[in-house]
This record gives structure tokens, sequence and C-alpha cells, in this order.
């Protein structure tokens, strides 16, 4: 899931503005870092020359293969402030943060294949606001054209500050340094190459971040004496609650998180998860590169079969630490929640650290060199991600529809290569105000979270319902959108109001989100569905292609049971299910 | 915007079959250079132990070792103009 997701477990102001350099980096390790820089450049300029036709730059040519798309898609989330955050919930939290991964990931990447992809890829679409425009006219497109690029923009401005004050905080770079390398880097290749450039980057930081993180989890299950022991040694240490996925979730207080399992299974399985991984344009847009329908159809279906395996080096570097992670004199290091009078005053480490520690603990000379740029090449990646589909948003969907409706490909090509160093520029200046207000990156990640849920429902119902028309679309949307304002609102205003969200007195924060979502999402459903009933239907004709029920699906070209998303889908759920019923 | 997207690509290929390096073949050379560095790193620990935990059963040589052959499989299996 995505940074957006955790707001009690971002990166901190407390942790950024920490003064403590955790180590510092070995001639070889920068070596490393420098090899990586240089071919991120390199590779910009490589593909710039396949990236002259709006269809190439906005999305790669629709060429990739199943693969690439696959794993663009999936790296395009496993940004370094995700694997840090989710790295310390492991530790706050326990195994429970897993959900956040498998049934807050997977079932939705499966639905995206098996059943969404289709309409997505023969309405020919090149954006969700897009898709939104075919289905439910201008309105629908405007306001969520117009949310996304706002908040994209942002996100990568929160992106890049995080990169920069980690790096502060573990190696003690200047912070302006930092910004500006990351931000002009990206900004060159992006503009250079568009999508394409930016997915053969996504590409090459999945691998990069699993080869400099699964050597954390393999040496910690070797020194605390394999799977059996250190489950063992958390129990007796912090509870068994600490160790089950599932069976202590029958209640709000019976957790750590303050969960109960319906707010994990309707709020994150279902609304979170699936209007992240569904809707949001960033992670589709890797998607709608696909070269053919069964390649789109593939790409969520292998990108979920290794999102199912990215828990290994982000959650258990977490719950090593429980009872590994020690000073040089032997004594367990006991990590503090953000903000507490430990961290503030007492030079204690908090849980977000939890990561780079491991690391520190675990690599020497080289590895940390490798580690260390498998997290910036997660930054970097998520600053591109972000810019990339803030330019194909604002290009189609604002500047196209509402500003130059007939203009030359050549222009609008043009116009992305502007709007990406347009899009950094305001990026770099989110930056600065976020280090100035760090309180403002927990808004803007809470901010992005309005939008999911509510159009998680526009889009399913816009999918699945060919009674919804326009009006309901949008109002539907504007509705929940509101609705989920509103509560958030009311919760920071008054932290008792959480009792009435989350339906108990005993829920914490993080429960606040999911119910938040869970009630945004009903309320657009519902708006949408009464408005629908009192507006004309939209003709069947004027459907095809876009609803489920009034569009004849082409074949895929899929004749061998290897060849068929469904077949790879349930491998994919199979193996979900026994997972979850090993760690119950 | 008015221009629409032209039909999909009719043929499922590789982005490097339209220029003439794979993504894979970058894969390839980022991790065989990566591995070669640490690799490096691993054999001169033999005679200069590191300091990290665990230290003694040697992790960048054999991580450098299993690293440098993947990136040297793909550096080679996409070469340019093989296939």
């Amino acid at each position: 899931m995505p940074a957006v997701f955790i707001p009690a477990a971002p990166i901190p102001a407390i942790m950024l503005l920490a003064a403590t350099q955790l180590t510092h980096l070995a001639p070889i390790d920068v070596a490393i870092l420098l090899l990586y820089f240089a071919m991120v450049l390199f590779i910009g300029f490589y593909v710039k020359s396949a990236a002259n036709t709006s269809e190439q730059f906005f999305l790669a040519g629709r060429e990739m293969t199943a693969w690439i798309a696959g794993l663009s898609f999936v790296s395009a989330n496993l940004g370094s402030l995700e694997l840090m955050g989710w790295a310390g919930a492991a530790y706050q939290y326990g195994i429970l943060a897993t959900h956040w991964y498998w049934i807050g990931a997977i079932p939705a990447m499966l639905f995206l294949g098996v059943v969404m992809m289709p309409f997505y890829y023969i309405s020919k679409t090149h954006s969700v606001p897009g898709y939104l425009q075919l289905r439910f006219g201008e309105g629908a497109r405007g306001l969520s054209g117009v949310c996304f690029a706002f908040m994209t923009i942002l996100m990568s401005g929160v992106n890049m500050y995080a990169m920069a004050a980690v790096m502060q905080v573990v190696l003690g770079w200047n912070i302006n340094f930092s910004m500006w390398v990351g931000a002009i880097t990206v900004a060159i290749y992006v503009m250079l190459g568009g999508l394409r450039s930016a997915i053969i980057n996504e590409v090459l930081q999945f691998v990069l971040i699993w080869a400099g993180a699964m050597l954390i989890p393999i040496l910690g299950l070797i020194e605390a004496g394999g799977w059996h022991n250190l489950m063992a040694q958390i129990t007796l240490r912090m509870g068994s609650e600490y160790t089950h996925l599932w069976s202590t979730t029958g209640s709000f207080a019976a957790n750590p998180m303050g969960v109960h399992w319906t707010g994990i299974v309707f709020g994150l399985g279902w609304v979170i998860s699936f209007g992240y991984w569904t809707t949001d344009f960033l992670v589709v847009q890797r998607v709608l590169s696909a070269n053919s329908l069964r390649s789109a159809r593939m790409a969520p279906i292998i990108g979920s079969a290794f999102k199912m395996f990215v828990p290994f080096f982000v959650i258990l570097p977490g719950l090593l630490a429980l009872v590994l992670l020690k000073d040089p004199s032997g004594h367990l290091i006991q990590l503090y929640p953000d903000g507490s009078d430990m961290v503030l005053h007492h030079g204690a480490y908090n849980y977000n650290q939890v990561l780079p520690l491991m690391m520190i603990r675990y690599l020497g000379p080289g590895l940390l060199g490798l580690g260390i740029t498998a997290l910036v090449a997660g930054f970097m990646s998520g600053m591109a991600g972000n810019v990339s589909a803030f330019s194909t948003v604002w290009t189609y969907d604002i500047y196209g529809a509402y500003i130059n409706k007939k203009a030359s490909d050549s222009h609008y090509v043009s116009m992305g290569r502007w709007s990406t160093i347009a899009g950094m520029a305001v990026s770099v200046g989110t930056a600065y105000l976020v280090r100035h207000a760090a309180s403002i990156m927990d808004y803007v990640q809470a901010l992005f979270s309005f939008f999911i849920a509510p159009l998680l429902g526009t889009v399913i119902l816009g999918m699945l319902w060919k009674r919804a028309t326009r009006a309901g679309g949008f109002w539907g949307l504007l509705s929940g959108t509101a609705a989920s304002i509103a509560m958030f609102v009311w919760v920071k205003t008054d932290m008792h109001n959480l009792r009435f969200v989350a339906m108990s007195p005993n829920a914490q924060p993080m429960a606040e989100n999911l119910y938040r979502a869970l009630w945004s999402w009903v309320i657009c459903v519902v708006v949408t569905v009464i408005v629908s009933y009192c507006t004309k239907a939209t003709p069947e004709a004027q459907l095809n292609g876009l609803v489920y029920g009034c569009t004849v699906i082409p074949s895929d070209g899929a004749t061998r049971l290897y060849q068929k998303p469904l077949f790879w889908a349930i491998v994919v759920a199979t193996v979900l299910f026994i997972l979850n019923l090993w760690l119950w | 915007m008015t221009s629409q997207p032209v039909a999909p690509h009719p043929h499922h290929v590789d982005p490097s079959t339209e220029q003439s390096l794979s993504i894979w073949f970058f894969v390839g050379v980022l991790m065989l250079s990566c591995g070669g560095i640490i690799l490096t790193q691993g054999i001169y620990e033999f005679w200069h132990p590191g300091s990290t935990v665990l230290a003694n059963l040697h992790p960048a040589f054999w991580w450098g070792l299993l690293m440098t052959a993947f990136g040297l499989f793909y550096t080679l299996r996409f070469r340019p103009g093989k296939g």
C-alpha cells in the first residue's frame, strides 16, 4: 500500500529533523550510487528518440510486455517512504502490518487484471480521468483530473523532501543538495523519455530494492536461529498478538493496532485497497502501457505475485528488530513513537528508523551502498511516477480538455515535457514548504486519501452498473470526497469523535483511515445510486466498451490454461489464502 | 485533447525490439557492475574482516557473487544484437 495510507506511520517530522548521523558511506558505496545515477541519466537520453508522439511519451507507445508493465506496476508503489514506514509499523504493531501488503493489495490487483482492465484497455483511454469523461462526462473528469494532478504533484514534493531528509539523517548529507540532485535527475529523465523512461527506471529500481533489501531478513533469520525461534522470542518479549494476523482482530482492544477485522476486510481490503490499486492513475498508467489486452490483464497479476513477497524484506526486518536490534553492549535498543519525549529529548531512535538501523547492523561497505542506492532509487522512482502521471493528466485531462483542445500531437508532447519541468518545480516548492512546516506532510498524505475511496465507488459503478448516469457519477464523487474531508476535520478537531467514525471507543488512529474510507465510499455509492435513479438513463449504445453488460469483451488470445490471466489469478489467490492461514 | 490513441501494438514485443538495448540488458549491466564491486569488497574482507554482525559469514562475497552471476546472465542473454 502506498505511503499515503499510513498516516500512523509516515516518516515523521521528528525523524526528518534529527541531527544525528547514523552512518557514513565508504568510497565503494559512493561508486555504486554514482553508477546508478549515471545509468538513470543514460536511459533518459537513450530513450528520448522513442518518445516523440503523445502515445509514446505518455503511454510508452503501449509496447510494454506483461512482465515489464507488471514489475513497473508494483514498483511504482514500492517507494522508500513505504518501505521505511511499514518496517517501522511492523516494529510497532507486529505482523498485523502484513495486512497492508496482502489483503490490502493482492485481491485488488487480481480484480484489476481479471475484471477491470478490459474496460480501461478497450476504451482506449489515456487515463483514469479520461475513462470518467467517457463514462460520466466532463464534470467527473474535471473533478478527478484537477484533484489528481494537484495531489500527485504535492506527493512528489513530499517524496523529494523525505529522500533529502532521510539522507541527512542516515548519511549527514546536506538537505538542499539531496533535494536538487534528486529533482534535476528525475526531471531530466522523465522530460526526455516520458513514461518509457520512468518505466525502465522503475524496473531497475525494483531489482535494486530486492537486491539491496533481501539480505537483511536472510541474515536476521540466521541470527535469530530461524523462523520458529524468531516467533518464540517475539511472543516472549511482546506477546502473541504480535505474531498473529487474524486471531486477535476479533476486538479493537485485543491487538496492538487497535483495529477490528471488519475494518481490515471492508475498509482496507475493499475500499482503500481497491481504490488505490484500481483507480489511482499513478499505478494504472503502468498497465495501460501494455502491448496487448492479455499483457494488460497479466501485468497486475504478475505484480501481485511479487507484491505478496514484499513483506519478507519490509515487515520481517521490523519484526527482527524487536528481538535482535542491540547496542554494542548487547542490550536491546528500544525504539519509540514519533514525537515522544524519548525521541525529542533523549536522542532515542523512532520506529521509522528501524530499516536503516537494520541495514547498518548487517551491511558493510559495498552492501550498504547497495542498500542506500535502493532507498534513493525508491525515492526517485516515487517522484518520477508522480511527475509522469501528473504530466499525463495535466496534458490530456486539463490542458487538452479545457485550455487548448485542437493543438497538434507534437504540441501536446512539448506540453508533456514542459509540464514535467513545471511539475518538478512545484514539487521542489512543496518540498521546501514541508521543510518549514513538516506537519504539512501528514496533511498532504491525508489529502490524497480523501479522493481515492469515493473514486472507487464512481469507477466501479461506472464499469459494472449501466444504470449509473452522468449526474449520478459526478455528484456521488463530489459528495464522497466532501464527506471524507468532513470526517477528517471532525476527528482532527476532537479525537473523541473517532469512536463514532470507527464505531468503537477502543479504536486507534489507524482504524480511522479504514472506516473513513469505508464511509466515504458508502456515501459516494448511495448518492450515485439515488441521483442516477432520479435522472435519465444513458442509452446503452453509448456505453459500449465502457460498461459490463453493454460490451463484448474481445478475446485476449489466450488458448492454453497457462496463458489465461484467470488461471494465474487463482494461483496467486490460493497462495495468499495459504499464507493467511499459516499466520492466522 | 482531440487525438485518440492508435491501436495497440500489433505484436507482443519487448521494447528492445524497437531500440537496440533491452530493459533487461540495463538490469543485467547494473547488477553485474554492482555485483562486481561488492564481490571485490567481499574478497578483500577475507583478509580484512568487517565489523558488522555476521560478517564472519562473508555476506559481501556471497551476495556479490550471486549478483554478478545474475547480472552476467542478463547482460549476455539480452546483449545488443542477440536474437
